[in-house]
């Protein structure tokens, strides 16, 4: 070949290889950016009089006298709207029956929406489900619920032949000429003096438990039910991946039915998680009645036989990295084989065999199949430690799961479903981070 | 050294008696079941805990196969179903010890969604049935848009699924072309968001998308109670037994008559019944 050809090829080569790095790096950020942008939405946001009503009566949180204050405030900026449509129903029950039967559903809808976006008028009875006792607690879903009170959504189906078309009415042409056309332009021209919106920060949503299904609230169950089976795993995992893979490399003779093993172990590895899931609901919970229903112990389970192989194979790999010569020499000095494993084989492999615990620790915490059957509920409060034996619990994967799809309101509860992705994505980012930091901090000392 | 390892190994067992002990104790209540019923379940749940600071309950939507399923193997406390128990469920619970016992919590119409693009307002039940059997295929032939028709249905494992078989497919069989998806609140995504779907749900799931009146009959409370609305269908809980007078189980599951009860059933969108 001409030097020429090697050239241009040698270049393409590397312009490839830049270019894939380039693509993989776009990939990635185009993953975490809106991960972390719409994550963090449900900490730093602009919070309503709603919100720190919230924390006040919930959480007894807040400056109390501030807090009256701002609701006094937004009450009192609220006012006309109530009167003016008390005004109107006041009217309307003294003249005709026409005028009351055709204002009578516009007038139900303009009361439902206000009630949606302010909470309940005052004076009524207080309603049952939280997510009615307050208006929005959130600026920008205020203003979604508020473009609902100023028009009415309307399909126009006037061609049959194609699909509807939105049409937006203006709710006050509806009432044009009586005392309720007047709150519209009031509305919207008075929103912020009437929710009084503050950019917050919300950090307590991690250490909240959360009320009436998600609405409010925080995730704290849900972190600390990761973090429960997490741990349960690796409490399981590790003690019984690290006898395997030091009884594999130092102890079998190899053999057949060793390979046959070793086959066994990286089949399993490629087993999809939802069978470990079926196999420790049949196994864990319907057979060995572990714990009387689902439960943090049964879920833990089940996730530390999922990673099992992981941990086996990497300690395997790291403790057949370590030079022959370490062993030989150990053995030559007159250390038992157990001792010379434990002293010499072991903290020599150790960075490798950190990693894929931590590896698969991320596995662990991240995995919804194999809890869906095991451990995982929808709604349940944070559990004591010893409450992890017999009982289930909400986790991060599986309610991510949870609000994006099972829940009756998707759309309101959409900040919580964000928020539980960026700390469920950030604890394994901080998990594999962990791993590379231990990894070189361990092979540095071992160098020296 | 010896003393250390004495003095652990003695903590661990003294720390593995109390666990036990305390679970033993715990008052817990764990929910199984239906999607349907997810909402009154989890409303109901916070209530309770709200007045009872030291009970747990626990609620998963998995369908109602798998609330009936997990009532069998004793493996939660309350199912949730949207639809009674089949016969070879109650023979299964009785080889097993177990005796379900039903409780009717609310009434429900199974509601026919559509986009809120879709001009139509009302079908027929047989109208219904055709397109799920893949007999009507296109919107065109209801005097809809000419656009085919994305039919939207529940998993086999749902409650909700074996209340529409009974109450509208009249022993046909779906067609091949129908999507399966695993809640009622997948549906109504995936109807909101597919201009040419239809679905059906349970009553606190039409947010968002427009119900069709079938056979001229709204879905409302009054039309669900007075059986006026042709697909209207019961949801249960059961227990194992009936729950002795006094225990968290016992009042958990008498909510539903409570007046507070009542009025979150109906605030969820379901009917409560007297």
């Amino acid at each position: 070949m001409r030097l020429q050809t090697r050239k241009i090829l040698d270049r393409a080569f590397t312009g490839s290889g830049v270019l894939a790095i380039i693509l993989m790096t776009a990939a990635l950020l185009i993953l975490l950016t809106p991960m972390f942008v719409r994550g963090s939405g449900a900490i730093f946001f602009t919070a309503t009089v709603e919100h720190r009503r919230i924390m006040l009566e919930k959480f007894d949180r807040g400056d109390r006298d501030a807090v009256e204050r701002d609701i006094r405030s937004a009450r009192a900026a609220r006012e006309p709207v109530y009167r003016a449509i008390a005004e109107f129903e006041r009217q309307l029950a003294a003249g005709d029956a026409a005028p009351r039967r055709l204002y009578a559903t516009p007038l139900k809808d303009v009361k439902k929406a206000l009630s949606v976006l302010f909470g309940p008028e005052p004076g009524r009875p207080r309603p049952m489900l939280m997510r009615d006792q307050y208006g929005q607690a959130r600026w920008d879903r205020a203003q979604v619920k508020l473009a609902r009170v100023l028009c009415r959504e309307e399909w126009d189906y006037s061609n049959p032949a194609k699909a509807g078309v939105l049409v937006l009415k203006p709710r006050a042409a509806d009432f044009a000429g009586t005392p309720v056309a007047e709150i519209f332009p009031y509305l919207q021209q008075n929103a912020d003096r009437m929710l009084l919106p503050r950019r917050t920060v919300y950090w307590q949503f991690l250490t909240d438990v959360s009320f009436d299904s998600h609405f409010f609230g925080g995730i704290w169950p849900e972190i600390l039910g990761t973090l429960y089976l997490t741990l349960g795993a690796m409490m399981l995992a590790i003690p019984m991946g690290l006898i395997a893979a030091i009884y594999l490399t130092e102890y079998a003779t190899e053999s057949r039915l060793l390979d046959l093993l070793r086959t066994c172990i990286s089949t399993l590895a490629g087993v999809p998680s939802i069978v470990f899931g079926l196999f420790g609901l049949a196994f864990f919970i319907n057979t060995l009645n572990v714990s009387p229903s689902k439960s943090v112990l049964a879920g833990s389970m089940t996730l530390a036989l999922m990673i099992l192989p992981t941990v086996i194979r990497a300690s395997e790999e790291a403790l057949r990295a370590v030079p022959r010569t370490y062993k030989e020499a150990a053995l030559s000095l007159g250390a038992g084989r157990w001792h010379a494993v434990w002293t010499i084989m072991l903290p020599a492999a150790l960075p490798g065999i950190l990693t894929g615990i931590v590896i698969s620790m991320g596995r662990a915490a991240g995995e919804t199949a194999p809890i869906i059957f095991t451990a995982a509920v929808s709604v349940g409060k944070p559990l004591a430690v010893w409450e992890t034996l017999t009982q289930p619990t909400p986790a991060l994967s599986w309610n991510i799961f949870n609000l994006a799809t099972e829940h009756e309101a998707v759309d309101e509860v959409r900040h919580v479903q964000y928020g539980l992705v960026l700390v469920l994505v950030s604890l394994v980012l901080v998990l594999n981070l962990v791993a590379i930091l231990l990894r070189a901090r361990i092979a540095k000392r071992m160098r020296v | 050294m010896k003393t250390v390892k004495t003095m652990v190994a003695g903590l661990v067992a003294i720390g593995m008696a109390a666990g036990s002990a305390l679970a033993e104790n715990a008052n817990k209540i764990v929910v199984d079941g239906s999607t349907t019923v997810g909402p009154i379940a989890k409303a109901f749940a916070e209530y309770y805990m709200g007045s009872h600071a030291n009970v747990n309950i626990t609620v998963s939507e998995s369908g109602s196969g798998n609330g009936a399923k997990s009532l069998l193997n004793a493996a939660c406390d309350v199912a949730t179903m949207s639809r009674p128990m089949k016969n070879s469920e109650k023979k299964a619970a009785q080889d097993a010890g177990i005796l379900p016992i039903e409780t009717i919590v609310a009434m429900d119409g199974l509601s026919a969604v559509v986009h809120p693009s879709n001009p139509l307002a009302n079908l027929t039940i047989e109208q219904i049935r055709d397109i799920y059997t893949g007999k009507i295929k296109n919107w065109k032939e209801l005097g809809g848009p000419d656009q085919l028709i994305v039919v939207i249905s529940r998993d086999t494992n749902s409650g909700t699924y074996e209340s529409f078989e009974t109450l509208v497919m009249n022993k046909e069989k779906m067609g091949e072309k129908v999507e399966y998806v695993g809640s009622n609140g997948a549906i109504r995504q995936r109807v909101m968001s597919t201009p040419a779907a239809i679905g059906y749900v349970g009553l606190a799931f039409v947010d968002g998308v427009k119900s069709l009146t079938v056979n001229g009959v709204e879905a409302t409370p009054a039309t669900v109670t007075s059986k006026k609305y042709p697909i209207a269908r019961p949801l249960y809980m059961y227990t194992n037994g009936r729950p002795k007078p006094g225990t968290p189980l016992q009042e958990f599951i008498t909510l539903y008559a409570t007046p507070d009860g009542k009025k979150i059933i109906e605030d969820t969108g379901f009917v409560p019944v007297n």
